[in-house]
């Protein structure tokens, strides 16, 4: 059983710095997945874990053991990759068996066991005779994740496993993963830059940024508590609302609040924004305690048929996520109001607590 | 600028590409086209922009019939769906170069063409040649370059097809925006439902070459005519399950509605996954297992199996927690939620109730 130890690590290539002095821990048998769009840096860090790229400096240790010098096949690992390699002339059942061949410790009777389990898992006994050539993609898929369970490896990686894999396959390949984890139970790490797939599968998720992890954290607790205003943006169907606010002394001004926001005196200088989730802002059609009035843009339909509009309040646009379409009155206003415990406090990007 | 199409038809050999489409665009709108691929959209914008000619039919612009009028004199900006950059010049080069074939002064080509590039963020790409972009990065200096026609029509082609979820996100508010500030008139092709939902203030359902629905993305989205609206329009897809009504009941899947009407045998009932109640039991009641739960934030959405069938369920997260992967759900759904198309033509014959 091993945690996956980044103790200081940094990547560079030329003068660009892929992984900037990362120190973090991935718990044993949990599913970590490195969350970030293209070029944050997620890769390069999986593929050190693996052993294909070496870190410019710093150490990775797999529990007690320092694998920073040792070579993919020395680290005792699983992978499964975008494009998986499998031998197309051989059964799905044989390429599922083919990498315990190498493990002398194992009988013949426990890898046939071995085997027989992992095609229960994918759900898969019935293609065990078939050629991977006559799968589909999502199955084949399937058939790499089962081959690299199989070995019973502590730790597996997973590089952005469902890119090629149409929707519908992708949906089975993504329940198949989490009944595979579910059971065994491998510290796993997930490279993906599909938040959805992030919050559905971690059991934590590293949200990277230019080399850099942002936030290590629970899904939900990533969603409701960003530590950073690109946490709130990137998490989302649409990303957090961001309004500038100005800073009097202990009070924080802005145009969605109708009285100031009191906060503590060593908050510093810098930008401060405030943010607020679309599904947190509420509407009403009256004027009421802490109400500030807006203007309806547009309004249409989001995720699941929920009513999306688009509010300006002075020079602020603000999305809202409801229920139901806007309340807008005649004159095509609508009255907002955001409450204070949902409302998050950002200074020059970083969260702040009031 | 407004658009006509009149009569219009096309084919390619037996292949009725646009069957006789009347329609009117309004200046100053932004219009998206959705349907299934080869409905006709790509089509229809080649014939706008001039790359095709129809059999039959006109096309008028702002009241002139440019039906025969060359390319290069129709004035409509255009950004197809395959592009090609020019791999000698900068990307500052190919974005600018409709505006240097038009000799416009150097330093108002400046100015546009950082706004374009500001918009797609490519703005520090502009002195790199195309072979040393990725297929986004390309993909972004094409939309870039279509946009930069002295044009007031603009025809977009699935512009973000591929790109990253959250890119596209951004680059929909700054299409939007920039359509209002050019006072420019957009015909909008889209494969992405979410894209559709979020840019549309006319929607326009083609399939076969013909116009199957017209209106607002409430429309659209609330009353569909035509299984080709409820299949392409809504995010989560909406449930289509195949059935047979005969002597006044329609049996689909796990669902048996009675029916007063005449109604043909065969049969498609849609379903939103909203209108899927999780522990419900108004209405039509039936259990499923719980296959996967995707956590998207603010909504889940839960992949049932009831009997074999597949069903997509869809709700805010806070209405009650998520429900345990592979546990057995009860859920109903109201006869009144379900919209019944013939199998045939795709017509909607009406709903489970009124």
């Amino acid at each position: 059983m091993a945690d996956i130890i980044i103790d200081h690590v940094t990547k560079r290539f030329g003068t660009f710095t892929a992984v900037d002095d990362l120190d973090i821990r991935f718990s044993d048998g949990d599913v970590t997945c490195l969350l970030g769009p293209s070029g944050c840096g997620k890769t390069t860090l999986m593929r050190m874990i693996a052993g294909l790229e070496t870190p410019s400096s710093g150490r990775i240790l797999f529990g007690e053991r320092d694998v920073t010098q040792l070579p993919p096949r020395k680290r005792n690992i699983g992978m499964v990759f975008q494009y998986p390699v499998m031998y197309p002339t051989l059964s799905v059942a044989e390429n599922i068996a083919q990498p315990l061949k190498h493990d002398r410790s194992l009988s013949r009777g426990e890898r046939e066991r071995r085997v027989e389990e992992v095609l229960d898992l994918l759900d898969m006994r019935k293609q065990a005779r078939a050629f991977i050539d006559d799968l589909d993609a999502g199955s084949r898929q399937k058939v790499a994740v089962g081959r690299s369970v199989a070995r019973q490896t502590d730790i597996v990686l997973f590089d952005e496993p469902t890119t090629n894999v149409e929707v519908n396959a992708k949906l089975q390949l993504i329940r198949t993963f989490k009944a595979v984890t579910q059971r065994l139970k491998q510290t796993i790490v997930y490279v993906t830059h599909d938040q959805t797939e992030a919050m559905t599968l971690a059991d934590r998720i590293a949200l990277m940024k230019d080399g850099s992890i942002v936030q290590y954290d629970a899904p939900r607790r990533l969603y409701n508590d960003p530590s950073t205003e690109f946490g709130g943006w990137f998490l989302g169907n649409p990303g957090m609302n961001f309004i500038a606010a100005e800073r009097r002394g202990n009070q924080l001004h802005a145009t969605i609040l109708d009285s100031p926001l009191d906060v503590a005196s060593d908050l510093g200088g810098g930008e401060i924004v405030l943010g607020i989730r679309p599904e947190n802002v509420l509407m009403h059609s009256e004027p009421g305690p802490g109400s500030v009035e807006g203007r309806v843009t547009e309004q249409t339909i989001g995720i699941a048929g929920r009513n999306l509009a688009r509010i300006a309040v002075g020079s602020a646009v603000i999305k809202v996520k409801a229920d139901g379409p806007a309340p807008v009155a005649a004159d095509g206003t609508v009255q907002l109001s955001f409450p204070r415990d949902r409302i998050l406090v950002f200074r020059n990007g970083a969260r702040v607590t009031l | 600028m407004s658009v006509s199409f009149q009569s219009l038809t096309k084919r390619f050999g037996a292949d009725l590409a646009i069957d006789s489409l009347d329609l009117d665009i309004e200046p100053e709108s932004f219009t998206v086209f959705c349907g299934p691929p080869k409905c006709g959209k790509s089509v229809l914008f080649r014939l706008l922009v001039g790359l095709e000619t129809p059999d039959s039919g006109s096309i008028i612009l702002n009241g002139t019939d440019i039906t025969r009028i060359g390319p290069a004199n129709r004035q409509v900006g255009y950004v197809p769906q395959s592009f090609a950059l020019y791999p000698h010049l900068t990307v500052y080069q190919n974005i600018a170069y409709p505006l240097t074939l038009a000799r416009r002064p150097k330093d108002e080509i400046a100015r546009r063409v950082d706004r374009a590039a500001g918009i797609l963020s490519i703005t520090h790409l502009l002195e790199k040649t195309p072979d040393l972009l990725s297929g986004g990065e390309k993909q972004r200096t094409a939309v870039a370059r279509g946009l930069l026609h002295d044009a007031s029509v603009f025809v977009l082609d699935d512009p973000l097809v591929g790109l990253d979820y959250k890119l596209r996100e951004r680059l929909m508010d700054e299409l939007k925006s920039l359509q209002t500030e050019l006072k420019a008139t957009f015909l909008y092709a889209t494969s992405d439902s979410m894209e559709a939902l979020t840019m549309a203030e006319r929607l326009i359902v083609l399939d076969k070459g013909r116009k199957v629905q017209d209106g607002s993305v409430e429309t659209v989205y609330r009353e569909p005519d035509h299984l080709r609206a409820m299949e392409l329009i809504g995010f989560p897809r909406a449930n289509l399950i195949g059935g047979r009504h005969s002597s006044g009941l329609l049996e689909a899947g796990p669902f048996r509605i009675p029916l007063h009407r005449d109604t043909p045998g065969e049969v498609v009932i849609g379903i939103r996954p909203e209108a899927i109640k999780l522990g419900g039991n108004q209405g039509i009641a039936a259990s499923a297992e719980v296959r996967l739960v995707e956590d998207l934030g603010s909504e889940y959405v839960v992949y049932l199996d009831s009997n074999g069938q597949a069903l997509t369920a869809a709700y805010p997260v806070g209405d009650s927690p998520a429900p345990a992967f592979q546990s057995s759900q009860g859920f109903a759904v109201e006869p009144r939620d379900i919209v019944i198309f013939d199998a045939g033509s795709g017509a909607r014959i009406g709903r489970g109730a009124a």
